[in-house]
């Protein structure tokens, strides 16, 4: 589904990402785990679109298509979704107005007739009852006042209404107590289907404890140095980053 | 040496020249009683008295804050401190007229000139070293006629330099005085400057001061003023930030009580950014005080990644005293961020109420509180060595303006 | 009159939608203004002769006063003479007693404006004063609330049928001589609503009016008095809208509003005079004095308005604070585009024990718009207590506009708590992202986003007007973004 090819990303006079390649298929779960300035919120960013970020060189590709070319609205629409690190908060704005809008937004683009406010309710209803959430989160302006656990849940709960083809979830469990992190990672593990895409950007190992990555991949000064399956998490949990460091330039 | 006596027509011209209630920016602030000291000046022969001995304040002042000393006394630069001055790197010298092109274009600008002032210039170069700031100690004695007099400081800092500079203005005397001064300040690349000014003078005097302020880039601006005494005091600080980087902090206090009235107006003209501003500024008032407070923030096109803040906090302690406060933003670039808030109000009832139970009498709390809503400028103020003196200061004007003062 | 395709090829390039003309015969004065118009005036609407003095004098004030130039707005300076000052639709000769009576043309023209007097205003409940170029063609409801003792009527009408309430109260709030444009409304008013709410009652509908200026070069001298008598309460919507021309139009009208004692006027505007096309030619010049009066204790004047039009807004909705624990409120967005400016703002004066105000203006500029915010809190020195809070927040979008603040405090009683905050920022980077990612495009997410910025404002407004506004707002800033 998205195809990566020695991907060079620049932000100002800074180069962050280096040649990074990376291959995720549908159905399945990767986690990108790396020390902190790695570049891991970069990729995140640069596959929704971020204009922040200007690509130097390289390929991405979703879905067979040139993923470069698209606006991040146009790849939001096409199924990719990112939960923020730090979700926004914008006042004024209720959650269920802008989850509606989107869920719009979307169907329009695939010439679908818009849903209506009882089929959105009921739909709304449904995902926060999976996800244990309540449903006074609906009316409340988008994280505005929102704790940091209830920004990361109001962040699932959009994944869950968008119903995306690919996920990538950036830090979503940093500032998460352990049963705020049991709640996003069983709505994550929910949301687990053979089409769709999930790749969950991470600093610690722990959120790995909940969600079982197919694959786990250490970004390390902008590339990836290193790709396994779970284990590879547990092994840099013992040895630290530098484990991966001192690999690296070895 | 003595100041040269001002030309008659050339000073009435200036007095012309001035403005009126009509105008936006004096509204509130009437300088109609400069034409009345003005001629009444001129018909004495307007002549400069030197001011003799220093009065004990001005005594008083040496003592307490750590600074060498220059004097100027009734507009004059006495010779022998100017003399002692003796700060590696800093150049004092005193600026021929004919040579010297009058940097602020302004009425006020204009009456300095036409004052015929001891021009001052302070050159600041890199490698300057001070143990202690310059304090520029400005006196005015009106002891035996009406008069006015005038003070010009020129201060430049050469890319990269630093400097502490302390103004005091105090006066004294039974016949009416005003003073009118002029400082501009000139920070080059990386430079920066920590200014802190304090008037005390006479309860019956008047003075108009003018300072501008343009930044360099990456320049920094430390700015703090204690308005404690006069009749009727008006401050205009103007700031042109025209390169990136500059930060510039300029915070106030006035404290007035009866029969004051004082007038600060200021402006920070944000050219380009990234670039920040913050201001605040504290009043006092009790009496039948008149204070007004006027800040205004331009933001030009273009000045994208400007940061300005403003803010303005004031306590009527009296049913008689008046506050006329007026924030203003002009923002024409887009890319920024800008705030003010203004308040007006009183003590807090919660805190005051929390004192007592801790068996202080309503007033001691009052005085504590009090004090505090001030402390907070003092804490702003750069050259941590002179703070304590500060606080001495504002706790006697506080006493002086609290006392009495109804619930 | 503009064809459908005409109207079609409007909307789709979404210009303004209000922009045609209806081509009904009007009896139109000459350009000009002298003592003979003001007479011509008087006389066309039958006044008594306590009105026509009151006018004479207000004219002759006029004379002898001068244009303010204060404000931060530019323009070409307006040439008096050159302006006709009245004008009304033929069919007028016969006040129409029922809706059936009403030149079908003219209705036709309610229903593009979106009020047809028929069904929506009857099952909604409003009754509709709707003036049409200077004067007023139907009132309905008049016998619902008239079995409540409201009186709700165009002004011409309350001269005749309630001169003791016009003479009692006419220019108590706003005087002939307040300004220069308050004395030249005073002078020419054609029209405009009489609110008479008698003790007691709560108004039983929203009361509204719809505007429109129909002829080039006829100025709107509106003249609105509403009063709210001991204890009663009412809510009157004003939503206008203006045709497409190339000249400038001048709107100078006077709203005045008194409450007396326990009584409340809630007031709310929806403007949307014709802004001017993408280049600034033409467009409303929209100069308004409008003051409430809280004469009686515990009386309460709420303003809510949203200003999404005209090329040029002056206008202080202000509230004096006479009453014993009065309260004065005022809640605005106003929008500017392209090349627009607006000066607004309001003055809350604070004159009795214990009142307060509140204040929440939020800005939003775009295109080479200037938008200011100028307001003025003044709390003499009787007014014990007194208490204000104001909120002005501006918004920009895009490099060329401006927006700017200028909030006046003069404060003469120290028991006076007062807090005023402001900010200006452009909209978050952040924000925007964050809504295009979740596959909102950017103008959406911008509308969205200001819709968020004024919530604040649009709950103050009622219902049906809330909705509208939201509506506005998106076509205002169409183009400002990208």
């Amino acid at each position: 589904m998205l195809e990566i090819k020695n991907l060079k990303v620049v932000i100002g006079d800074t180069e962050i990402l280096r040649g990074l390649s990376l291959s995720v298929n549908a159905g399945e779960v990767h986690a990108i785990m790396g020390p902190n300035g790695s570049g891991k919120s970069t990729l995140a960013l640069v596959i929704a679109g971020h204009t922040d970020y200007k690509v130097s060189g390289g390929t991405v590709r979703y879905k067979g298509q040139n993923l470069l070319d698209l606006e991040p609205e146009e790849r939001a629409r096409e199924g990719i979704f990112l939960g923020f690190q730090y979700p926004v908060e914008i006042p004024g704005v209720n959650n269920a107005y802008l989850l509606k809008a989107a869920v719009n937004a979307k169907r329009k683009y695939q010439g679908l007739d818009e849903i209506d406010a009882f089929e959105f309710l009921k739909l709304a209803k449904e995902k926060m009852a999976l996800l244990d959430m309540d449903t006074k989160f609906l009316n409340r302006g988008v994280n505005e006042g929102f704790s940091g656990g209830e920004k990361k849940r109001n962040e699932i709960l959009q994944m869950a209404m968008l119903e995306p083809s690919l996920a990538i979830l950036d830090e979503t469990d940093s500032g998460l107590d352990i049963d705020a992190l049991r709640a996003v990672a069983k709505g994550i593990n929910a949301l687990r289907s053979p089409d769709r895409a999930i790749i969950l950007v991470t600093h610690y190992q722990r959120l790995l404890d909940y969600i079982t990555p197919d694959y786990v991949h250490v970004l390390s000064e902008g590339r990836i140095v290193r790709s396994g399956d779970e284990s590879l998490a547990l092994q840099l949990e013992e040895k630290g980053y530098d484990w991966i460091r001192e690999a690296a330039s070895a | 040496m003595n100041a040269a006596t001002p030309s008659p027509d050339a000073l009435r011209a200036a007095i012309a020249g001035l403005p009126t209630t009509h105008h936006e920016d004096w509204k509130y602030t009437d300088l109609s009683f400069i034409t009345d000291i003005g001629n009444q000046w001129l018909d004495q022969g307007a002549s400069v008295r030197s001011v003799g001995e220093l009065p004990d304040a001005a005594k008083k002042i040496q003592k307490k804050i750590d600074a060498d000393w220059l004097i100027i006394g009734n507009g004059v630069v006495d010779d022998e401190s100017l003399a002692a001055i003796d700060q590696p790197g800093i150049a004092v010298t005193r600026i021929d007229p004919a040579n010297d092109e009058q940097a602020i274009d302004s009425p006020l600008a204009d009456l300095n000139t036409a004052l015929l002032p001891d021009r001052l210039l302070i050159h600041v170069s890199v490698d300057a070293k001070q143990a202690r700031p310059i304090g520029l100690l400005i006196v005015d004695n009106a002891d035996s006629a009406t008069s006015m007099s005038a003070a010009r400081v020129k201060i430049e800092l050469d890319a990269g330099s630093h400097t502490s500079i302390i103004e005091f203005h105090t006066s004294s005397g039974d016949e009416d005085h005003y003073a009118n001064s002029i400082v501009s300040v000139k920070l080059g690349d990386h430079s920066s400057i920590d200014y802190v000014r304090i008037q005390d003078r006479d309860r019956r005097h008047c003075q108009t001061g003018h300072l501008a302020v343009s930044m360099g880039r990456d320049s920094r601006f430390d700015h703090c003023v204690f308005d404690l005494g006069g009749h009727l005091i008006r401050n205009d600080v103007h700031i042109d930030i025209a390169k990136p980087g500059a930060s510039a902090s300029f915070n106030g206090i006035y404290l007035a009580g009866n029969a004051q009235h004082i007038d600060n107006h200021t402006r920070v003209d944000h050219r380009v950014g990234p670039a920040d501003s913050r201001q605040e500024y504290r009043g006092i008032l009790s009496g039948n005080a008149r204070c007004v407070w006027n800040g205004k923030a331009v933001v030009h096109v273009g000045a994208d990644g400007t940061d300005a803040e403003q803010a303005n906090h004031n306590l009527l302690l009296s049913e008689k005293a008046e506050i006329n406060a007026k924030p203003e933003l002009e923002i024409y670039a887009e890319d920024v961020k800008c705030s003010h808030g203004t308040t007006i109000g009183q003590l807090d009832e919660a805190a005051l109420f929390y004192l007592q139970t801790r068996g202080l009498s309503r007033q001691q709390a009052k005085e504590i509180l009090t004090r505090a809503f001030a402390q907070a400028i003092v804490s702003k103020s750069p050259i941590a060595s002179m703070r304590e003196a500060l606080a001495e200061m504002i706790s006697t004007k506080l006493t002086d303006i609290v006392e009495g003062a109804p619930e | 009159m503009a064809t459908e395709s005409e109207n079609i090829e409007n909307f789709v390039n979404r210009r303004y939608e209000h922009g045609f003309v209806t081509d009904i015969p009007t009896d139109t004065f000459p350009p000009g203004l002298d003592e003979d118009v003001v007479r011509a005036i008087s006389a066309r609407k039958n006044e008594p002769e306590f009105m026509l003095k009151w006018r004479l004098r207000a004219y002759r004030q006029w004379l002898e006063m001068t244009e303010p130039t204060w404000a931060h707005v530019h323009y070409e300076p307006i040439d008096f003479n050159s302006i006709s000052y009245y004008a009304a639709p033929k069919s007028d000769a016969d006040k129409p007693q029922s809706l059936d009576e009403i030149d079908p043309k003219l209705l036709e023209t309610y229903e593009k404006l979106g009020i047809p007097l028929h069904e929506r205003a009857r099952l909604a409940g409003v009754a509709v004063d709707a003036v049409f170029d200077s004067v007023s063609v139907a009132t309905t409801f008049k016998e619902k609330l008239s079995e409540v003792g409201v009186i709700f009527c165009p002004f011409s009408e309350a001269v005749r049928d309630h001169p003791e309430l016009v003479k009692k109260y006419l220019g108590s709030v706003v005087p002939q001589r307040d300004n220069f444009y308050a004395a030249l409304n005073s002078a020419v008013f054609s029209d405009g609503s009489f609110v008479y709410i008698p003790k007691g009652v709560r108004c039983p509908m929203e009361l509204s009016t719809y505007f429109r200026i129909n002829a080039a070069n006829t100025g709107q001298f509106e003249r609105t008095l509403i009063i709210a008598d001991e204890g009663s309460y009412v809510s009157y919507l004003e939503g206008c809208t203006a045709p497409m021309r190339d000249e400038n139009q001048l709107h100078a009208a006077v709203v005045e509003l008194v409450a007396l004692k326990d009584a409340q006027i809630k007031y709310s505007t929806v403007q949307n005079w014709y802004p001017g096309d993408e280049n600034g030619v033409g467009g409303i010049f929209n100069f308004v004095t409008k003051r409430g009066d809280c004469r009686g204790a515990n009386s309460k004047i709420s303003w809510t308005q949203v200003e999404t039009g005209s090329a040029i807004t002056w206008k202080y909705p202000s509230c004096i604070l006479r009453g014993d624990n009065s309260v004065g409120e005022f809640y605005s967005v106003a929008v500017t585009n392209n090349y627009q400016q607006a000066d607004t703002g309001t003055k809350m004066i604070h004159i009795g024990r214990n009142t307060s105000s509140t204040i929440v203006s939020k800005g939003i500029s775009a295109g080479h718009a200037q938008n200011a915010y100028r307001g003025m809190v003044r709390v003499m020195p009787q007014a014990h207590g007194a208490r204000n809070h104001t909120q002005c927040d501006s918004l920009l979008i895009g490099k060329n506009c401006g927006a700017h603040t200028f909030p006046y405090m003069e404060i003469k009683n120290p028991s006076a708590r007062i807090e005023h905050e402001a900010t200006t920022s452009k909209i978050s980077a952040d924000q925007l992202f964050y809504c295009r990612q979740r596959g909102i495009s950017e103008e959406d997410a911008v509308n969205m986003i200001v819709n968020g910025f004024c919530k604040e404002v649009f709950k103050e407004l009622p219902m049906e007007f809330a909705v509208e506004a939201q509506a506005l707002l998106n076509v205002s800033l169409e183009g400002a973004i990208g």
